[in-house]
């Protein structure tokens, strides 16, 4: 089967000489549930930027569905990114718009000259849209501005706008740093299921060890912009995760035990 | 002798001597070099005081038909003040698009619009009126672009500043979902930061009240030029009911704009 993404001896280096990636190469496929993980600034966010060409790669390829990624510009670009759905830590939501226009966002890829500036969506789209935000338990905020909802529900818009684009790839950027234990289940439950169900590869970038291992069918471990480690989660040892991280596994957890799973947050 | 104890470190009080010795220093040099004399102002206060009682005080009415034109004028003052915000806050918005390296789609030219915006402000509006009424003509047209151009500048800053300020993350998703640039002008900037731009556009409209009867009084026409017409023809006593008019307009229109503000930022 042809891989969804391919990374070639990828780097980058950032205009004040910092090097963010390192000769990163892999391969996904689609199903794949893949964790990276890493301590802060091992190029995680890079990677997964570099994906989408958010940030511009210094070296390598990244082909994406065929396609070289850094070939593309403008119109070729756009539909490069709106075939890869993105999470981020921070939601990025439109806190003024609606819940309904936030998830909406999520077809402005596809549309074209005025409709799209102004903003005028299909019906089809709206009531696919609806029917989104009541897979995710939001019908009755659909139009609530986006600010009112707590941070669990505001991640749970950015899923529902990310799955709008019909996505072959879903890119998830820390996407439970901000949230409290109980959200951030439900929002990994979402992310497994959703991707599952419609066939999404997905690539989550996490700082928590215990969350990876239990949801990834894949873990890329990132040090200093190089992968020392790919491959599943089952193999993934102490002296691995010492190799990672550069501590050991009992430093990476606050309290060691499976309910202070958020509180590891910043652990690296 | 026992050594007395200091109660702050000794280097801070030695920068607070430090000052005062230099802010006296500065006075002296600064009073020599202007010829200013505390004993003069002294010397001459009657004549002051004489002209503040017997000139200025009380308050007089201009003749009765006069007063339309005065209160007309008033009226031109505060429509040009709104009118040449409103519009300059219009361009303002277009060009502070291009002016912040992680909004525009040419960030290499943000520093180039940034630097431009940045000269044009500081010029003073006054000194715009001066040079532009040898080209315009006096009249409410120099008042116009004066105040437009410098709050227009002053726009395309504030406006860059919100714009990093808010927009920055809803930016980049929806960048990463493939939307143009005017669909992210349209869908995330303009959305999240106009509450913000509406602000500093009210906040600009309470500066330019006040411009606007200066940069009048040296040919932008207004109430400006009005009252500048009755203090040439030494007529004190009527430019005083004007100097208060307008303090009373300021007042007002200073008041409506902060509540405005205060419910917007809500």
């Amino acid at each position: 089967m042809e891989p969804i993404l391919r990374f070639e001896h990828v780097a980058k280096e950032y205009p004040n000489g910092v090097h963010a990636l390192r000769d990163v190469s892999f391969e996904v496929k689609e199903g794949e549930f893949i964790s990276v993980i890493g301590p802060s600034g091992s190029g995680k966010s890079t990677l997964l930027r570099a994906i989408n060409r958010l940030i511009p790669i210094s070296g390598g390829r990244v082909i994406l569905d065929g396609r070289s990624v850094s070939d593309q510009k403008g119109r070729n670009l756009r539909a490069v990114r709106r075939e890869v759905g993105m999470i981020f830590q921070n939601y990025n939501l439109v806190y003024s718009l609606s819940v309904l226009q936030n998830v909406l966002h999520g077809r402005l890829g596809y549309m074209k000259g005025l409709r799209g500036i102004f903003g005028r969506y299909s019906e089809n789209d709206k009531k696919e849209a609806l029917a989104l935000l009541s897979e995710m338990g939001l019908e009755d905020f659909c139009c609530n501005r986006a600010s009112d909802l707590s941070g669990g529900q505001k991640q749970r818009v950015g899923i529902a706008r990310a799955i709008m684009q019909k996505p072959k790839l879903l890119l998830c950027d820390e996407p439970i740093a901000s949230l409290d234990p109980s959200s951030s289940k439900t929002i990994m439950d979402l992310l497994w299921s959703m991707t599952k169900r419609r066939g999404i590869a997905c690539i989550v970038n996490l700082h928590q060890l215990d969350v990876a291992l239990k949801y990834s069918t894949r873990i890329i471990g990132l040090s200093k912009g190089e992968i020392v480690f790919d491959g599943a989660p089952e193999r993934l040892d102490d002296t691995m995760i010492e190799e990672i991280y550069g501590t050991s596994r009992e430093n990476l957890m606050i309290g060691g035990t499976e309910d202070d799973k958020a509180d590891t947050v910043n652990c690296a | 002798m026992t050594k007395r104890i200091p109660l702050i470190a000794r280097d801070l009080k030695r920068l607070y001597t430090g000052f005062l010795i230099a802010a006296v220093l500065l006075f002296i040099v600064c009073s020599v070099l202007t010829n200013f004399n505390v004993m003069t102002l002294i010397a001459n206060g009657d004549a002051f005081w004489e002209f503040i009682t017997e000139d200025f005080l009380p308050p007089a009415l201009p003749k009765a038909d006069r007063i339309p034109g005065v209160l007309s004028s008033v009226l031109v003052t505060l429509a040009l003040a709104m009118s040449a915000t409103t519009v300059a806050a219009v361009f303002a918005f277009f060009v502070a698009l291009f002016g912040s390296e992680r909004v525009s789609p040419f960030p290499r030219l943000a520093k180039l619009v940034r630097g431009f915006a940045t000269f044009l402000r500081n010029i003073p509006a006054l000194v715009w009126a001066f040079i532009l009424f040898s080209s315009l003509g006096i009249g409410t047209g120099v008042g116009f672009v004066a105040l437009f151009i410098t709050s227009f500048a002053f726009m395309v800053r504030a406006f860059v500043e919100t714009m990093e300020d808010v927009s920055q993350d809803c930016v980049e998703s929806l960048q990463a979902v493939g939307a143009s640039f005017p669909q992210r002008v349209t869908q995330a900037i303009l959305p999240s930061c106009l509450s913000g731009f509406l602000s500093w556009f009210l906040y600009c409209v309470e500066v330019n009240i006040r411009a606007s009867t200066i940069v009048g009084m040296v040919g932008g026409g207004g109430v400006g030029l009005t009252l500048f017409s009755y203090i040439k023809s030494f007529q004190y006593d009527i430019a005083l009911s004007i100097i208060l008019l307008v303090a009373v307009m300021v007042i007002v229109v200073d008041r409506v704009t902060g509540k405005l503000r205060k419910e917007i930022l809500k």
